[in-house]
């Protein structure tokens, strides 16, 4: 019965990551891109590594998409000031 | 025993496979709200897990996970305000239903606790996912007013 479970998390993850892979969109890439840090999450404590799942949980699900939103934010008004010199 | 897992792993695959399906494709509206809506399903998943291999200190994850899955839709909501004001997101359906899983979960979590300390946890935790959980969705739907500009 665990091995059902070890087998639907890798599936998971192997699907959620293809997908982060797949989107063009940066924004986008950050949605998927958290959903598959919570679905890491669940990969480590399937595995018994609970304490790996908590730093991914605190990485994966808030951290990564607030610094991709940002830098995403940042490239773009850098671009709109630039359009607006020329 | 053997219950547990098997519904933590029908709860997480069925669950967490929707919620990516629904992040892959559509609009960005629909993408946004299935983000909430994994951490929602994920954190109860969690929560049964620790039931089912029997370590109580496994229900840490689902209180890291109840506190900041809320944060990560918060971000979302705030650095998307302005493409989520043309098209606002509307999942109340699919978020009090998410949300009577979780309680669901929980409850029959105390259930088999019984009373102690650790169902005060497990009380706190799912009522900190329910709340953080109906208040990221009603922020991502512009529930706030003009909060989110910036």
């Amino acid at each position: 019965m665990a091995d059902v479970s070890i087998v639907v998390a890798l599936l998971l993850i192997a699907a959620a990551a293809t997908v982060a892979v797949a989107t063009r969109d940066p924004v986008r890439q950050a949605l998927v891109l958290s959903v598959m840090g919570v679905v890491l999450a669940v990969l480590f404590t399937v595995l018994q590594a609970p304490d790996v799942g908590l730093s991914q949980l605190a990485v994966g699900s808030a951290l990564t998409p607030l610094l991709l939103m940002l830098a995403v934010r940042k490239v773009r008004r850098r671009g709109q000031g630039k359009e607006r010199e020329r | 025993m053997n219950g547990w897992t098997a519904a933590a792993t029908v709860l997480l695959g069925c669950g967490l496979g929707t919620a990516l399906w629904g992040v892959a494709t559509g609009p960005l509206r629909r993408r946004v709200v299935a983000q909430n809506l994994s951490t929602a399903l994920a954190c109860p998943g969690l929560l049964l897990l620790s039931q089912a291999y029997g370590r109580p200190s496994y229900v840490d994850l689902g209180l890291v996970l109840a506190l900041l899955g809320p944060v990560g839709t918060l971000v979302f909501a705030r650095l998307l305000a302005d493409e989520l004001a043309e098209d606002p997101p509307s999942a109340r359906g699919v978020t009090w239903a998410v949300a009577g899983l979780g309680a669901g979960a929980v409850i029959a979590l105390c259930v088999a606790t019984g009373p102690s300390r650790a169902m005060v946890k497990l009380l706190v935790i799912g009522a900190l996912l329910i709340s953080g959980n109906l208040l990221a969705s009603r922020a991502l739907s512009g529930g706030f007013g003009g909060a989110g500009r910036g």
